[in-house]
């Protein structure tokens, strides 16, 4: 057993010193697999950043949310419903919400409007995002906001809360406005509103409270949360499995330089091989060292890899990718996502990006292992 | 010892262009003597010594070692000797390891590394412990004076200087049998007879050693026991130095 | 559900394995049709060439096979927030009818990969090559499982639909709410236990009696065989109760989770390491009698049995100890 340990030591060091002996190729090499892992690394960073995200945000939404639709379409709700769901058993409360979206034509933006549950701004007064004030030109407390309602008015409404930048994921677009100035903006008819907000008591019983919901409100669909999850899960694992398909081709090339780069033996490298087998190196000798090349590398340009993707997302917010993972916009909420990575993503990294190397290379490292030790007697 | 019987090489089989390097050899290899294997260039020469030296199998024929320790994993049948022709590469790897130390016409040192290293390379994939051949790497470089030469590069190291650190490498793993392909050929006679006064110290320690070279500084020298003449891949020839 | 990176990584290494197992498959049957030890041609020395590259082959498969058998579990783990009712990674695998099938047959390939190891060291230590007609004929046999684990795994992702919001109304209710035991049917609790520890002292006894009589290596690799199986069964059936000290909770992968001190992972270490050199030390006997194994081959199965005993020996003592502090009863 010693012996196996030694003669591995001895053919580790040998394979350092070889790579070292290489620079430019190496480097080269191990450039491009970086980036290859830098790249994916900070997809799947970012993705599960964002993935954990949504889910605290979501953590406080309503447990049911009771939508009513006609003709598949959502349409607004009688307000009275409320009333008539929190009758049922197991519902602790039931309350109507007030929001809606606002095309600004000035900026091509859409907000969205909405009427806090308790203790709403003043009539004529809004509460605006961050990403608002920074689409304002800095708006800040004491600036009136221009909007134009159904009747085709203009409103002037008065800031006096700008949200903090802390809250931009959940409030970045948003207008908190009172109910009267809600009314007068978008012409709902009276005694409407667009959803119903349910809090079941027992989480356990939150489908059979749906179930009797549907049942006593024909023409209404209640949305879960958990229901809400698992398609906000499902939309950031897509986009970001999309970006892993686009990024197939990039993958696919780097495996082919790799494996070009681990064929091309130039004449110096087969010499040396062959020398090594002629005094006594056999096959699997230098497959080990073979191997163990390999390894060097891997795990150096996992580790920068992973490093690098490391700071790109979690300090620079992933400039690379935001556009194509957070979606089709024009206001982004700015925000700092929290560094989370666990061995699970980075084993997904590894089969993304070592695997298919260390395969690309297994039969390249075995033509340079069978190099015949008696070449090196003909050169 | 080492036995041959009618071995030959074929290379490039049942192609149109197949070769026989070595065709239908019989010799017998005494232990502790000094054989030189005399001829032209093509002769087979270097052939027969990769097939003795356990570096090649011979495409047909066999070949036998006698009393030349076995290495411990082999399950061996009960006989005194045993065939290399037709073990598995890395038997044969073991075997020409412990057993053969080779010197190799043009040195064959990897560029790169320093003399040290060169001559310690051998003994990499046998499992001793670092520290107990780089031991026997430094008493090789004092015996053959190139001490200060530890840890220059290959590249920059004279033609007399570059052979003592073939031989030197060759010699780390304590062989039985030296084998040396044409050793003098890039050497001057005064390199050359330094050279055969090494082989002698060989022999007198007992080692078998085998060289292959058309230098007569080399095959008419008083040390060789056996010369065997070779041309077009037979022998045509065997003969003691009287 | 196919565009998930985690799915995409575990395709594409099934995929990878299948490629380099046909591959080596092909190099086996060439070399099982025109193997000639004693003769030196060119033709030979490429076959003899060829083996290194499928033994090589052969140990990446195994490594990037083990290591999928554990993402796959993971990734099932991941997803089960994806799937109504399914509460961890074995609701998810329960989603169709692939699940449990590709896990299983992951499993099994891994199994013969180690064996193949197993009897391609062996055949190495002889100077003649005396195995390798029997190692080839497995790898060959080998190919088909590959295959066919890749199918159903890419069987099972494309079956997985995500149940988010539809259209009309909430999953839940355009097709029913759909309940999948994230607990497994499990085996009763007490013959189990019997069956279990019974087991793994008659492995004990045949491992011992072989190491000391060199005898009886099938009935010890046969024990070994069974009661691998038996642990597995018990792992769902009792053992995992005793670490969540939960009398429903019958999953056999949480265990590999943080909050149980990652114990899952030398469990499952010592099964399946165990599980191959039992099995390997039984596959072994049969070439007791060729020429160039006869000495090597008794201690190699030694070797075997002692690793095999000591892994099952590990995982009897964490079950036993386990069992014994724990406060929670059956």
């Amino acid at each position: 057993m010693n012996s196996r340990v030694n003669s591995q030591r001895n053919i580790i060091d040998y394979a350092i010193s070889s790579l070292l002996r290489r620079k430019i190729k190496n480097l080269s090499l191990l450039a491009l697999y970086m980036l290859v892992v830098f790249v994916v690394a900070s997809l799947i960073f970012f993705v599960q950043a964002l993935k954990r995200e949504a889910r605290l945000i979501l953590g406080d939404a309503p447990d049911i949310v009771v939508q009513r639709t006609i003709a598949g379409r959502h349409d607004l709700i009688p307000a009275d419903y409320s009333r008539q769901i929190a009758a049922i058993r197991g519902v602790s409360n039931a309350a109507p919400r007030w929001w809606g979206y606002y095309y600004d034509p000035n900026f091509d933006a859409n907000y969205t409007f909405m009427v806090p549950p308790a203790d709403p701004p003043k009539k004529g007064t809004i509460w605006i995002g961050a990403g608002i004030a920074r689409l304002l030109r800095g708006a800040q407390k004491g600036y009136l906001v221009p909007l134009r309602n159904a009747a085709r008015k203009t409103m002037l409404l008065e800031v006096v809360k700008v949200f903090p930048a802390d809250s931009e994921l959940v409030a970045s677009d948003l207008i908190m406005v009172s109910p009267d100035d809600f009314q007068t903006m978008f012409n709902l008819p009276k005694g409407f509103a667009t959803d119903v907000a349910v809090t079941v008591a027992n989480p356990q019983e939150i489908v059979t409270v749906a179930g009797k919901i549907t049942e006593q409100l024909p023409g209404t669909r209640p949305i879960l949360k958990s229901e809400m999850l698992r398609t906000y899960d499902s939309l950031f694992d897509w986009r970001g499995g999309m970006q892993v398909v686009i990024l197939s081709a990039a993958l696919l090339s780097f495996i082919i330089f790799a494996w070009d780069k681990a064929t091309g033996l130039s004449a110096d490298e087969r010499r040396e091989i062959g020398i090594l087998k002629s005094i006594g190196w056999e096959t699997t000798d230098v497959l080990l060292l073979k191997f163990w090349e390999g390894i060097a590398i891997s795990m150096t340009a996992f580790t920068w890899g992973v490093i690098l993707a490391y700071g790109h997302v979690f300090f620079f917010s992933a400039p690379l990718f935001e556009h194509a993972i957070k979606g089709w916009s024009v206001l982004y909420p700015r925000f700092r996502l929290v560094p989370t990575i666990d061995p699970y993503q980075l084993a997904v990294l590894f089969f993304l990006t070592v695997l298919p190397y260390t395969a690309a290379t297994i039969i390249p490292a075995w033509l340079a292992a069978t190099v015949d030790p008696d070449s090196a007697m003909r050169s | 010892m080492i036995e041959l019987t009618h071995v030959s090489k074929c290379f490039t089989m049942g192609k149109s262009n197949q070769f026989k390097a070595v065709d239908d050899v019989s010799l017998t290899l005494r232990r502790g003597k000094v054989t030189i294997l005399k001829g032209p260039s093509g002769s087979g020469k270097t052939t027969l010594l990769t097939l003795i030296g356990c570096m090649a199998r011979p495409t047909s024929g066999r070949i036998r070692l006698y009393g030349i320790p076995a290495p411990g994993f082999i399950e061996l049948p009960p006989t005194d000797g045993f065939d290399i022709s037709s073990l598995p590469e890395r038997f044969l790897t073991h075997i020409r390891r412990t057993t053969f130390g080779f010197i190799f016409q043009q040195f064959n040192l990897i560029r790169g590394i320093s003399v040290l290293e060169n001559i310690m390379l051998p003994a990499y994939p046998t499992g001793e412990s670092h520290a107990v051949f780089h031991k026997r790497a430094l008493e090789l470089l004092n015996l053959f004076g190139i001490t200060r030469l530890a840890a220059s590069q290959v590249e920059l190291l004279s033609g007399g200087e570059s052979q003592r650190t073939a031989i030197a490498r060759a010699l780390i793993n304590n062989p039985d049998v030296i084998i040396a392909d044409e050793p003098t050929a890039h050497l001057d006679s005064t390199l050359s007879r330094e050279f055969m006064d090494i082989i002698g110290g060989f022999k007198a320690h007992g080692k078998t050693v085998l060289i292959a070279s058309h230098d007569p500084i080399v095959y008419e020298s008083a040390l060789a026991d056996m010369v065997v003449d070779m041309r077009d891949g037979r022998i045509t020839g065997t003969g003691r130095v009287s | 559900m196919m565009q998930h990176p985690a799915v995409i990584a575990l395709l594409c290494s099934s995929f990878l394995i299948s490629l380099m197992l046909l591959y080596a498959g092909w190099c086996g049957s060439r070399i099982l049709l025109k193997w000639d030890m004693e003769s030196g041609s060119s033709l030979q020395l490429i076959l003899e060439r060829r083996t290194y590259l499928v033994s090589t082959i052969q140990a990446y498969a195994l490594t990037f096979q083990i290591l999928s058998l554990f993402l796959f579990i993971f990734t099932a783990d991941a997803l089960h927030t994806q799937f109504v009712g399914a509460m961890c990674a074995a609701g998810s695998l329960q989603v169709n009818a692939y699940g449990y099938p590709t896990l299983i047959l992951k499993l099994v390939n891994c199994l013969l990969a180690g064996v193949w190891l197993i009897i391609n060291h062996t055949d190495n230590r002889g100077y003649d090559y005396p195995l390798i007609k029997a190692k080839y004929t497995l790898l060959i046999a080998m190919v088909p499982l590959v295959y066919m684990e890749t199918v159903l795994q890419v069987g099972y992702f494309s079956g997985l639909h995500v149940d988010v919001i539809t259209s009309c109304c909430g999953s839940q209710f355009s097709q029913g709410a759909k309940n999948f035991a994230g607990d497994l049917a499990a085996l009763p609790a007490a013959p189990m236990k019997t069956a279990f520890f019974s087991a793994m002292a008659i492995t004990g006894m045949s491992g011992i009696f072989f190491m000391t009589k060199g005898k009886g290596s099938y009935l010890f690799s046969f024990a070994s065989c069974l009661t691998f199986i038996i642990a597995i069964a018990s792992l769902i059936s009792f053992i995992c109760l005793y670490f969540y000290e939960l009398p429903t909770h019958h999953c056999p992968f949480c265990i590999l989770q943080k909050e149980y001190g990652y114990v899952g992972y030398i469990l499952y270490a010592c099964l399946l390491v165990g599980g191959i050199t039992g099995a390997g030390c039984g596959t072994l006997t049969p070439f007791r009698s060729r020429r160039s194994l006869t000495t090597i081959i008794p201690s190699i199965q030694r070797r075997l049995a002692a690793v095999t005993m000591t892994c099952y020996t590990l995982f009897t003592l964490i079950v036993a100890y386990r069992m014994l502090t724990t406060s929670f009863r059956i």
